[in-house]
This record gives structure tokens, C-alpha cells and sequence, in this order.
């Protein structure tokens, strides 16, 4: 296993209740995965804890293989002092750079690249963004609704692109679209309120690829419904 | 933009005269007291060469305390902003210094340094530091997070593009600070000569209160006026164009 | 002893009945109020001012006299004008500069009879005979200021070429001076010369007095005004006013009411020893009552016509200005 998180516990401070009482989960060293959940169940919390941002917790998160997991969320911006693509590929490593207009073009940023990160709509900034971190050395990558304000049918596309391009890593998808993630989730880990228990309950998805043919449609329904239900 | 600062620094100065020359008549003084069209006309017309390079001495050092006050606000801000406590005790120590009334520190200054340029490029620089000083702080403290965490992750973060990220998040803040500033660095300047320099407009406007002289400081105020309004566009426009130029895709 | 109730009775009786009618009096008599603007802070130049009103010859006179501390930002003459102040004090250039701009201001008595303006020097380093003897040095002056007029006339009396001497601007720091980088400095004789006096004594240091008096130039300095309209219109004011002001000023300068004098101006101004106040009022003593006979307050008009003549040759006012006009010479008013 890459990443394993055993009996987590935390609360914020000044707040009167835990936010995780027993946070337990396994993640493979590969793969595309989600993080699921109503909005303030502790998923980004959860995300800062695994960057190793957030540090005051009680129980243990191993990441044995996993030395450089990065975050990235879909309010991030880049600096506004020259175009996306000379930012792009200034924080590339040298040996990606080529990657870069590769990504840029499947992602369908090519023709806003050269303007300053201001003039791009919501959703190509996100992209935009997202195309930056992807060119980074990493094992695990969250994405912290990464693809928000994109279309559905480019979402579809960057997500079988960063299957097909990226397959020995690990990445935590993090949205509210059931659909979605139980469709090309490998794992849907669904974070619960702290009272209830398990907190996290693991949903096998449907893993579609690229090269593989499209999940059947019972497949897919079973596992939204599984999801919905542990939600 | 100049036209309009201009004509609204006439405007303003024009309803000061017209209410001092609608007491004068009202109440029947003296050009003693309040001198006269006539009056101001004639010295205006033997004082406004000599005040007007005065004005122009006074907001050359206004400009250079002012650009040093820029200068030292820059670097101890980003000095500041290296742990809390020290950007705490700089903000402290600011607040408290800020707080002394120039008229109080300016003998001090003129004591140990002489009333050279020494002294009033220091005391122009002081009086515009202060407010320059506590602003950079505050942005240079400030993370820009939804930019600086790609760079932190990604462990790219070095002070130099901390500060050039928070900088040009803040280039609009910044510029509006430095101009309001340049007001202080002016003033501060006249204030300071008038203390205790020997040369720049604020000496003159004292020999002018000397000598009672109320049309010398009519003059006076509105050279300064004048150009300080023309140093607040300049510097507007420098604001604005490099704002522009950022912006440019 | 023996005790007389009644007798006690009647003295208390006696007592009560005339505290009530001095108090009645005090409370009935409509003293007329009037604000009397100064030309500089409370000090030993203020005190027969102060000493008026101490010792109650305004109310004697029917007067309620609100005696105001000036200072640089205060100009006695445009308060008079403007009806804030309806008597001050004012230098001579002072009264000058405002009748030659149309105000309307008149002189009702002359403070000091010698200007006590001096020039400060160290005979050990910069020796000093006469005005020749500045020539090469560093004088002090305040531009703007009367000692500006005053040394330009010593140096146009003594046809002494300006660029002959070097001039340097004053302020409230000494310090120029003590390192020897101003040989001669502006100093008033009654006030800062008796401290800085003491300093250079203290250092082992002799030093001197330039009167511009003893060299010829009679710059009148301060002097007691009030508007034309006051004098014409009011003029028992005006009468009360003065004999109850040069009263005070008469007996503060007495040398048997030096305690009295000493006291009071130790009530308004802590920050000058009590030591120094006694030399400097026996020095006020002199400027103002330089010979025997001379009456406090006279107006000296051929004091004031030098003084018109030097400011009109510095193009500082119009010449032939009407000096007498202004002037209310005569005997002064006694109480």
C-alpha cells in the first residue's frame, strides 16, 4: 500500500466537536481515486493532513513510497506577471517541459496560454493550474475540484488523459459529481460525519480507461448507489 | 487627470481668497490683516520667481526623503515579515515613533546633524516613513495563499518571489500609499524648514510670518499647490502606467 | 482674661454685615471685561503686566483684565483688529509694517526705552571695539526677524558692505555659537543673556554685550497698543486701562517689590530658576527706567522716527509714514 491513514482523530481548535473521530483508509501506490463527501464533512482537512500541512492529529498517516504528495485546489492562480504558458513552463522541471504543450493542447488551453492568467475563464484557469502541477515530480496528487466550472465532456477527456499519461501514480479526486467519480474512480473513499462509524466507508468505482471499454451501465448505477447510500 | 487636479487646486485656492477677501470687506480690515487683491497681485509679482524655486528646492528633498522613505519602508518590511515577532516589534516601534510630533523630534535632528540637507531630507523622510512602513508590512506579511501555495508545495519558494508575488497582488495598494505619502514627504519638508532650515519654502513662509506678511504666505501656498499637485499626478501616472503595463496581456 | 459674650456677639455681627456688603460690592460693580494680548509667553518682560493684575489695579479701575500669553504664532495687532484683543503688546516693526498696510493702531506707551536686542560675542576669541571688527566674522541674525533690520542698519551706519561679514541663520540651538562657528549671536539682554551668560562663565569663558543702542541704532521694541477706534471711542477705557498697567509696571520694577515680582513671575513661568528671574528683572530694570526720572512707559519719538527712517531704507516699509499720528505721546495717565 502507498498511503494508509490509521485511526485518525482531530478537532480544530475552539471547535466543540471532533472533526474525525476514527479515520481509517488505504490507498494503492497507483491509480486514479476520490474523495467524496458533503461539503464540510473534513475533506480538504483531510487533503492538508495527508500533504503534511496540517500536523496536530492524533493517529498516524503512512506514506511509505509516498515522499512527495502535493495539493491543489481550484481557487489557486497564477502569478500575473507573464502568460500561463511562460509560468507553465518556468515551473516545469526541464525534463517535462515537452510534456507541457502536449498537456496544454489536450487539455484545451492552447489558445488562452499566451495571455495572462486574468483574462482566462474559471474553468481555464483551473486547468490552466492544474496543467502546472501535473509537470511537477509528485507520487500523490489531490485535486481539490480541480475540474470545477469545466465542461462535462472535457472533464472526461483531461481525466482518461491523466489515466493514460500518468498510470504509476496516485491520484485523490476530490468532487461532489457521483457520476463521475463512480465512473473512472478506482477507489471512492466517502468521508462521513464523525459520529457515524465507519467515518470513511471505501466504494469500489468503475476504473474506466482509455483502452478499456466503457463500464456497463449496472456497474456504474451499483456503485452510485453505493455511494449515495454511505454518503 | 493633471488638468483636473489643477483646476480643482485652483478652485479650492480661489474660495479660500474669496473667503478671506469676503471677511476683509465685511468686517473692513486692514491689508494688514488681510491683504488685498492689489496687494497679492504685487507680491506675487516680486515673490513668485524667488517662491517658486524655493517650492522647487523644498520638493526636491520632499522627493528624495520621500524615495528614501520608500527605500527603507521596503527593506525593513521585508525584514519584518521574516518572524512574527520581529514584524510585531517593527510595527510597535513604528506605531510609537509615528506618534511624536515632528515639531517635538525636528531640534533634535537639526542639533545633531546641522540645518543642512542632512536634516530635512531626514525629517521628510521620517514623516512619510512611518505610514509607508506599517503598509508595507502589512503586505509583505500577508501570504497571497491561492498563489504562493504552488511555489510552497512545490518547494520553489524563496523571499524574493514571496515578495514579488505580494507586491504585484498589492500593486494598486502600494501605489495609492506612495502617493499619499509623497503628501507627507511634502509637508514634512515645509514643516521641517520652517523649524529649523535655512532654505526651501517652509523658511520662507517663516521669514513671510515674521514679518506678518499674509500675501507672501498666500503666494507660498499656492506654489505648493501648484507643484505638489503636479508631484501627485506625476506619480499617478507612474502608478497608473505600470499598473497598465501588468495588466497588459 | 475675662470673656464678653456680647461684645463677641456684636463683633461678629459687625464682621458679617461688612463681609456682605464687601462681598455685595464685589458682586454688584460691573467690572468692564477687555483682553489684553501679550507679545511673547510669560516672562520677566510680562511682569509689570502680570503684576497689574495681581495686585488688582485693573478691578480698582474698573476692569476686568484677561492678560493673555503670546507667542510666534500670535500677533497682538491683528487681534485688536479683529476685535479679539482690545489692548497688546507689539515691537515697534510690528506696528510699523501694520500702519503702513492700513491698519489702524495706535501707541499708548513705550515697555522698553532700550531695545534689548544684543549681540553675544567672546572678547578672548573675537575681540570687539566696534562694528568694524565684525568684518570677516560670523554673525547670528534671524532673517525675517528685527535683529535682521537692526544689524543691517549698525552695518549701512558703519558702511560695513554686507558681503564683508558672514551671516548666519539663528535659531533656538545655541550650539554654533558655544563651538565657535558664530562669533557674534543674537540674544536678548534681559531673558536668554543672563543663562547663556552663566554657561560661558561656568566654562571658564568671558564674554560681551554689541548694544546697537550705544552704537546709535534706537530700534524702539515693544510697546502697549490699541486700535484708534478704542482711543476715540472708548477712551476712559483706555485711560483706566493704562493708569492701572503702568502702575503695575511701576512698582514691579521697584526694587523694593522685587519679591513680590520674583514670586509671581515664579508662579507662571517654573522653568526659569528663581535666581536667574531676580538678575534678569534687575536687568529689565535698566531697559526700561535707563536713567533717573525717566517715567515708565514715554514714548520716545525721536526713538520711533529712527526706527521708521531704518525700516523705510530697507524698503521694509513706505517712507514718510505719519510717525507722530501714531504716537500717543503726552503724559501718561495716572491712577
Amino acid at each position: 500500500m502507498n498511503l494508509e491513514v490509521r485511526h485518525l482523530a482531530f478537532r480544530h481548535p475552539n471547535a466543540s466537536s471532533d472533526l474525525f473521530s476514527d479515520v481509517s483508509f488505504q490507498l494503492p501506490a497507483a491509480g486514479f481515486h476520490a474523495l467524496f463527501g458533503p461539503s464540510g464533512v473534513g475533506k480538504t482537512t483531510l487533503a492538508r493532513m495527508l500533504t503534511g500541512d496540517i500536523r496536530n492529529f492524533h493517529g498516524e498517516i503512512s506514506r511509505d513510497g509516498s515522499r512527495r504528495v502535493l495539493y491543489t485546489y481550484n481557487l489557486e492562480r497564477l502569478p500575473g506577471w507573464s502568460s500561463v504558458r511562460r509560468h507553465i513552463e518556468e515551473t516545469a522541471p526541464p525534463a517535462r517541459r515537452r510534456q507541457a504543450g502536449e498537456l496544454i493542447a489536450e487539455f484545451g488551453i492552447e489558445g488562452c496560454v499566451d495571455a495572462r492568467f486574468s483574462r482566462l475563464s474559471m474553468g481555464q484557469q483551473n486547468r490552466a493550474n492544474l496543467v502546472r502541477y501535473l509537470l511537477q515530480e509528485f507520487e500523490v496528487l489531490i485535486m481539490d475540484e480541480s475540474l470545477a466550472n469545466v465542461d462535462e465532456l472535457t472533464r472526461e477527456k483531461i481525466i482518461l488523459k491523466i489515466k493514460a499519461l500518468f498510470p504509476e501514480r496516485c491520484f485523490l479526486y476530490i468532487s461532489h459529481n457521483v457520476a463521475e467519480v463512480a465512473r473512472f474512480c478506482g477507489r471512492v473513499l466517502v468521508l462521513r460525519a464523525a459520529s457515524k462509524a465507519p467515518q470513511v466507508v471505501c466504494i469500489q468505482g468503475a476504473d474506466q480507461a482509455a483502452e478499456r471499454p466503457a463500464p456497463p451501465p449496472q456497474l456504474l448505477e451499483r456503485a452510485m448507489l453505493e455511494i449515495v447510500h454511505a454518503a | 487627470m493633471l488638468l483636473r487636479r489643477i483646476y480643482q487646486f485652483l478652485m479650492i485656492y480661489a474660495l479660500g481668497i474669496a473667503l478671506l477677501l469676503a471677511l476683509k470687506y465685511g468686517l473692513g480690515l486692514s491689508d494688514y490683516v488681510v491683504p488685498g487683491p492689489g496687494e497679492i497681485g504685487r507680491t506675487a509679482a516680486v515673490y513668485a520667481g524667488p517662491y517658486l524655486l524655493a517650492v522647487l528646492n523644498t520638493l526636491a528633498v520632499a522627493i528624495l526623503g520621500h524615495l528614501l522613505a520608500i527605500g527603507l519602508a521596503t527593506a525593513v518590511a521585508i525584514l519584518g515579515r521574516l518572524t512574527a515577532w520581529v514584524g510585531s516589534f517593527i510595527r510597535t516601534a513604528a506605531y510609537n515613533i509615528q506618534a511624536y510630533p515632528i515639531v517635538a523630534v525636528a531640534p533634535i535632528i537639526f542639533i545633531l546633524l546641522g540645518d543642512g540637507l542632512a536634516s530635512r531630507l531626514l525629517i521628510a523622510a521620517m514623516i512619510c516613513y512611518f505610514p509607508l512602513l506599517l503598509s508595507f508590512i502589512g503586505i509583505f506579511s500577508e501570504p497571497v495563499s491561492e498563489i504562493e501555495h504552488f511555489y510552497e508545495s512545490t518547494r520553489r519558494t524563496t523571499w524574493r518571489l514571496q515578495i514579488k508575488i505580494r507586491a504585484f497582488e498589492n500593486v494598486h495598494k502600494i501605489s495609492t500609499v506612495v502617493v499619499g505619502s509623497a503628501t507627507m514627504a511634502v509637508v514634512g519638508t515645509i514643516v521641517a524648514e520652517f523649524i529649523a532650515a535655512t532654505a526651501g519654502i517652509g523658511y520662507s513662509i517663516r521669514i513671510a510670518l515674521y514679518q506678518s506678511d499674509l500675501a507672501k504666505i498666500l503666494v507660498a501656498l499656492f506654489l505648493i499647490g501648484v507643484v505638489t499637485s503636479l508631484y501627485l499626478v506625476s506619480l499617478e501616472g507612474l502608478g497608473n502606467a505600470l499598473q497598465a503595463r501588468l495588466r497588459r496581456s | 482674661m475675662s470673656v464678653h459674650p456680647g461684645s463677641n456677639l456684636k463683633h461678629a455681627a459687625a464682621i458679617f454685615l461688612m463681609a456682605g456688603f464687601l462681598f455685595a460690592c464685589g458682586t454688584n460693580e460691573k467690572l468692564e471685561e477687555v483682553n489684553y494680548r501679550l507679545k511673547w509667553l510669560y516672562n520677566v518682560s510680562t511682569v509689570g503686566d502680570l503684576y497689574a493684575d495681581a495686585r488688582g489695579h485693573f478691578e480698582r479701575n474698573g476692569l476686568k483684565v484677561h492678560v493673555k500669553p503670546g507667542g510666534p504664532e500670535r500677533d497682538a495687532l491683528k487681534e485688536l483688529e479683529l476685535g479679539h484683543a482690545q489692548f497688546g503688546v507689539a515691537s515697534a516693526d510690528q506696528v510699523f509694517r501694520a500702519v503702513a498696510k492700513g491698519a489702524p493702531i495706535v501707541v499708548l506707551a513705550q515697555l522698553f526705552q532700550v531695545n534689548p536686542l544684543n549681540w553675544i560675542y567672546r572678547p578672548g576669541r573675537t575681540p570687539f571695539s566696534s562694528p568694524d571688527d565684525w568684518k570677516g566674522r560670523t554673525i547670528g541674525v534671524t532673517f525675517g526677524g528685527n535683529d535682521e533690520t537692526i544689524l543691517r542698519a549698525l552695518l549701512a551706519r558703519y558702511r560695513i558692505a554686507e558681503a564683508e561679514v558672514d551671516l548666519f541663520s539663528v535659531r533656538y540651538d545655541y550650539t554654533p555659537f558655544y563651538e565657535g562657528r558664530v562669533a557674534f549671536w543674537p540674544i536678548y539682554l534681559n531673558a536668554q543673556a543672563v543663562i547663556i551668560g552663566d554657561k560661558l562663565s561656568r566654562a571658564g569663558e568671558s564674554f560681551g554685550f554689541v548694544s546697537p543702542d550705544r552704537l546709535g541704532v534706537k530700534f524702539v521694541a515693544n510697546s502697549v497698543v490699541a486700535t484708534r477706534q478704542m482711543v476715540e471711542r472708548h477712551p476712559e477705557t483706555v485711560k483706566r486701562f493704562l493708569a492701572a498697567l503702568l502702575q503695575g509696571w511701576r512698582e514691579a520694577l521697584d526694587p523694593q517689590n522685587e519679591e513680590q515680582a520674583v514670586r509671581l513671575l515664579a508662579q507662571v513661568d517654573r522653568e526659569t530658576p528663581e535666581a536667574v528671574v531676580r538678575r534678569q528683572l534687575a536687568v529689565t530694570r535698566e531697559l526700561m527706567l535707563p536713567a533717573a526720572g525717566v517715567a515708565f512707559g514715554k514714548i520716545d519719538l525721536d526713538a520711533w522716527r529712527q526706527t521708521a527712517e531704518i525700516m523705510a531704507a530697507q524698503r521694509l516699509i513706505p517712507a514718510g509714514l505719519p510717525v507722530e499720528a501714531m504716537l500717543v505721546t503726552g503724559p501718561k495717565p495716572m491712577p
